[in-house]
């Protein structure tokens, strides 16, 4: 099971963040099943979906993600007991207020993978990771990042003027 | 953006009179609850220094009690005073507050939070036709020009379980709700014409946290915002740090604010953040049948769960 070894103009970096008893287990098993899925995901790892912080989700963007995928146990399997039902409500809200602030939300996904899915992982990180080769690189977040306060009116051309006017 | 509307429609008067009643009331029930000992203390307002301001205020004899007002100036949230932001209250004993119907949410909020108990206080709720707009001249009396966006659609004019009501409710004309037209209006723009207008919009913030402090439901005693080891939101003035601080307080208040718009009030950049409050009000009442009310509710929306949730957005 090789995949062709294609040259991209443009590669996304993909971060997921995923629960340590399902999808991390799952990707663990695509990867000891040597399924093959795209290098672009970036795995970082939680005790449990109800750990992530929607702070997280910026914190990856401003430092460069093109894509966050979210995942953990189906509801019902978590270790917790609970904590995968306060995540969905949490990031139903979050992807509201992220709309609304004009995020593309094609560049976040959520999804339940458990421990025994490794083809189901292999199946949304590729899905994601082709959806955001196709929208190509996430500028809004990384745009902030490098601008400066006021750089707007700072750039004015009356103010520049002003400033060569000074003897 | 200002907050207040003048050119969209006539000024129309709003019923002076009944400030002066309420301030009566407040007056003769402050003075009895203090002279009989059953609170420590009032928190309500006194004139400020400047004709047409007022200001909060604690106190706590008898006397200084003819000095508390109820006027279109008393704007500020004094639920505030509750919380554990603001310690040395508090400590003075049972309390006594003034509070308006959007106070009164606020107050229902932080009782469902246990931040406070409902039979630890009195509380002398206000019937209120409204208060001035940030912008507004306050020497004129309170028009539909000065009004404060808020008030515009304000569903609590008359409070409701409180221990004592003081006013009573005049004819209130009708008016557009203008917050609620923004909301549509930034609702109908692409996702890039969003980001644009926010963009410019947090570009302005100087990160004074004065939306923080205003906040009665801003009381952690550590902020997520202000811890640097890890950082997890930049604290300097820049844009990137800026949008996320306000997305995060946004995110931190789903379902919990009340909608008085103070942060808005305070914000010396005139950010309008209550449209970001609003929005996720809006959006888990949607989701969850979620509403700042009145009534203390043990848990709120992002607290609790079920089982049948939507999952529609997870694959």
């Amino acid at each position: 099971m090789h995949a062709e070894k294609v040259n991209h103009d443009f590669e996304p970096k993909i971060i997921a963040f995923v629960c340590t008893w399902c999808t991390y287990a799952g990707a663990d098993l695509a990867g000891t099943s040597r399924m093959q899925y795209p290098a672009n995901v970036r795995v970082v790892k939680f005790p449990c979906t109800g750990r992530i912080d929607p702070v997280f989700i910026l914190r990856a963007f401003q430092k460069g993600a093109d894509g966050v995928l979210v995942s953990g146990c189906h509801p019902g399997d978590c270790h917790y007991m609970a904590g995968n039902f306060h995540a969905r409500r949490r990031f139903a809200a979050f992807r509201g207020l992220l709309d609304f602030v004009g995020v593309d939300l094609q560049r976040l996904q959520f999804s339940w993978v458990s421990a025994a899915e490794g083809g189901k992982w292999v199946e949304v990180v590729t899905d994601l990771t082709e959806r955001v080769r196709q929208l190509g690189p996430m500028r809004e977040f990384k745009e902030l990042e490098q601008e400066e306060c006021w750089s707007g009116a700072l750039a004015a051309a009356d103010l520049q003027e002003a400033y060569e006017a000074i003897p | 953006m200002t907050n207040t509307a003048s050119s969209i429609e006539q000024s129309v008067l709003i019923a002076p009179a009944v400030y002066e009643a309420a301030t009566a009331t407040i007056r003769a029930e402050a003075a009895r609850l203090l002279s009989e000992g059953s609170v420590a203390a009032v928190i309500g307002y006194v004139p400020g220094r400047r004709a047409g301001t007022a200001m909060p205020a604690v106190v706590t004899d008898a006397e200084a009690a003819q000095q508390l007002v109820f006027s279109p100036a008393c704007v500020n949230n004094l639920t505030l005073f509750l919380t554990k932001a603001k310690k040395e209250v508090r400590k003075k004993g049972r309390l006594a507050i003034v509070a308006k119907g959007c106070d009164l949410k606020a107050l229902a909020g932080l009782i469902g939070e246990s931040q406070l108990k409902r039979e630890e206080i009195v509380v002398i709720g206000v019937v209120c036709a409204g208060v001035y707009g940030a912008a507004a001249d306050r020497r004129a009396p309170l028009s539909s020009a000065s009004l404060a966006r808020k008030c515009r659609e304000c569903s609590v004019h008359v409070p409701e379980g409180v221990d004592l009501l003081a006013g009573t409710l005049p004819e209130l004309p009708r008016l557009d709700p203008l917050e609620a037209a923004e909301l549509a209006r930034l609702e109908a723009m692409t996702p890039a014409e969003r980001w644009a207008f926010w963009k410019e919009q947090f570009s302005r913030c100087v990160r004074c946290l004065a939306c923080r402090q205003v906040c009665p439901f801003c009381y952690c005693e550590q902020c997520l915002c202000d811890r640097n080891r890890p950082q997890a939101v930049e604290s300097t003035p820049r844009p990137a740090g800026n949008t996320a601080w306000h997305i995060v307080r946004a995110m931190h208040l789903a379902g919990r604010c009340a909608g008085c718009a103070e942060c808005e009030r305070v914000c010396p950049m005139d950010i309008p953040l209550n449209l970001l409050n609003r929005k996720m009000a809006k959006e888990l009442k949607a989701l969850y049948g979620h509403e700042a009310g009145l009534e203390p509710k043990e848990k709120g929306p992002l607290a609790e769960y079920r089982e049948d949730d939507d999952q529609s957005f997870i694959k």
